[in-house]
């Protein structure tokens, strides 16, 4: 008996947990909603169901937003910055962890007070140099200065990781015969796989989200990334709103789908970053 | 054989900071060094292209513009105000999820989605819920208020938006931390908490939320570093406006540095954000480090 209501009060929590989450959620199935109606329908009636499920919203917003070529670019800057910035910083930060002395603590302080630095305080230099490098309207600078910008994060993450591992380990590797090199790779890179999936989903999210530096660097529309692109996507669609929602919704979906594939890596690979 | 080691290996680890330097170097240090702080001290209009040293009149200057001061105003209520609105929301979202309730994924999912889009997609969301939807749920109900709010023509009204939206969509990542927090608290203690007596509201505040202090303060600190920085949410919601009332300190300089190319008065001004959120930076830093000692 006692078991039974211990049961309804915990649908009933769940319900009210559901409710919640729904509210909170809301504003954004409200435009997944509206992406499916004609122009005069969002404008009259924008809270109601869509009374057919209308799809050239979708095909027009996607021609005119150039959405496949601007979805490469996206991906490509973002795996070359993922793999960019996870590798230099697990370098330097096994470096940092296996110097001794001064060096070591010298540098650790000076990439975390690298990471102190807001984007904001160096992307007026930034752009200056980019346009004398030539690096403006490319993807590598794109790549490197992001790069850049994750490192010092990184290898914060990476030596609080690093130290987790025995050391006995990587001696027990070397008499066996194993070179640096090799022990770094082998023994030592798969132990701190936590980290490295941390990183990769937060280098992911920054670089895909970026909206200031590629609109710093690119000004060319074939190589804009999707952030920006939405962005911009906005001026050009002169008030024509089904256009802006539907490829609101089709740049979301992308994020959205990941979300979905690796959730179990994602909330805990943040919260195991944050927390450490 | 460990000191042998290190000998041996020791330009090896050393090689392997190279890498990291040198993109330290390109996109943080140099860029601070020999750029922004230099040219804080110029008058310098990257179109007219001519450079002048004036010393420290930018940042005299800086001082008595209006608009920064109102930017940097702004910024500190919308980190305040904020704060602990997506505080609040979050403990209690992570509270109650931390009980036995079904479909948490999918619960922690519909909190946790607004943190993962850009900030860009946020803004254009929530441009359609002010202009659109809330008006029209003022349609149905008959309610005028709420279909007469003008959202974007007032200075109080945008205000209000950019922090609902910004709390919106901090609040999922605290949320999640909270959860993680919660998780760490042992069952008994809260157990003999509760066969004591104590338990409802009595048992957040006195036994729960203290625990969870640790947890809190890393938090404080995630959040103000951010909302120092905020710019994509005011730029894609309100664009600073009307008339400037929700430019945030970011804002302000990439409308000076990118709009009227102000490159040396603009790199003040960023000098001075750097200098705010070290501060803020070196205080976490000595109240994380003072509470490892403590544990």
């Amino acid at each position: 008996m006692k078991s039974q209501s211990n049961q309804g009060k915990v649908w009933m929590k769940s319900l009210l947990c559901f409710l919640a989450g729904f509210v909170f959620i809301l504003p954004v199935l409200l435009i997944v909603m509206n992406a499916f109606k004609p122009n005069g329908e969002i404008l009259t009636s924008f809270i109601s169901l869509p009374k057919g499920l209308y799809l050239d919203n979708f095909a027009q917003a996607m021609e005119t937003m150039n959405f496949w070529v601007v979805f490469k670019n996206t991906v490509f800057v973002t795996i070359c910055t993922v793999l960019l910035a996870g590798s230099v910083s697990f370098l330097g930060a096994y470096g940092i962890s296996h110097l001794r002395g001064k060096i070591s603590d010298g540098f650790y302080i000076l990439f975390v007070l690298g990471q102190i630095i807001p984007f904001h305080t160096v992307m007026i230099p930034i752009s200056v140099m980019a346009t004398k490098l030539h690096l403006n309207n490319t993807h590598l600078g794109l790549i490197l200065f992001n790069s850049g910008f994750f490192t010092a994060f990184g290898i914060m993450t990476y030596v609080g990781f690093l130290k987790t591992v025995p050391r006995e380990l990587e001696e027990a590797a070397a008499i066996d015969g194993a070179g640096p090199f090799r022990i770094m790779m082998q023994i030592v890179f798969p132990l701190v796989k936590s980290a490295t999936v941390t990183l990769g989903i937060l280098f992911f999210l920054w670089t895909w989200n970026d909206l200031l530096l590629p609109n710093i660097l690119i000004s060319d529309g074939n190589l804009r990334t999707i952030t920006v692109n939405l962005y911009m996507f906005k001026s050009a669609t002169n008030a024509q709103w089904n256009l802006l929602i539907a490829g609101l919704v089709v740049s979301m979906i992308p994020i959205i789908v990941i979300y979905i594939a690796g959730q179990k890596y994602i909330t805990s690979g943040l919260t195991a970053g944050a927390v450490k | 054989m460990s000191d042998f080691l290190y000998k041996k290996n020791k330009k090896f680890y050393l090689s392997l900071l190279f890498p990291a330097l040198l993109l330290y170097c390109a996109a943080l240090a140099g860029p601070l060094l020999i750029g922004s702080l230099p040219y804080s001290f110029l008058n310098w209009n990257l179109i007219k292209g001519k450079k002048e040293f004036i010393g420290l009149g930018n940042y005299i200057k800086l001082f008595q513009d209006e608009r920064f001061i109102h930017a940097v105003g702004f910024t500190i209520m919308l980190a305040v105000v904020s704060i602990i609105l997506s505080n609040i929301v979050a403990f209690a979202v992570a509270f109650m999820l931390d009980r036995n309730v079904r479909g948490k994924g999918v619960i922690r999912s519909f909190f946790f989605i607004p943190n993962i889009i850009s900030g860009v997609m946020v803004a254009f969301v929530w441009i359609f819920i002010f202009t659109n939807a809330i008006p029209n749920v003022g349609e149905r109900l008959n309610l005028d208020y709420l279909v007469n709010i003008s959202w974007f023509g007032n200075a109080d009204m945008s205000m209000a938006a950019v922090v609902i939206v910004t709390t919106w969509q901090s609040t999922g990542f605290l949320m999640m931390l909270y959860v993680a927090g919660l998780q760490t608290i042992p069952r008994d203690v809260i157990e003999a908490a509760m066969l004591d007596g104590c338990v409802g509201l009595k048992k957040i505040f006195r036994i729960q939320l203290p625990l969870l202090m640790p947890t809190v303060t890393i938090n404080l600190f995630v959040s103000i570093a951010g909302a120092f920085k905020s710019f994509d949410i005011p730029l894609s919601l309100t664009g600073g406006g009307p008339a400037n009332s929700t430019q945030t300190i970011a804002l302000n300089i990439y409308s000076d540095a990118f709009g009227a190319y102000k490159t040396g008065y603009a790199s003040a001004k960023s000098m001075v954000l750097f200098l705010m959120v070290a501060v803020i930076a070196f205080i976490q830093l000595r109240i994380t480090r003072k509470r490892e000692v403590q544990m």
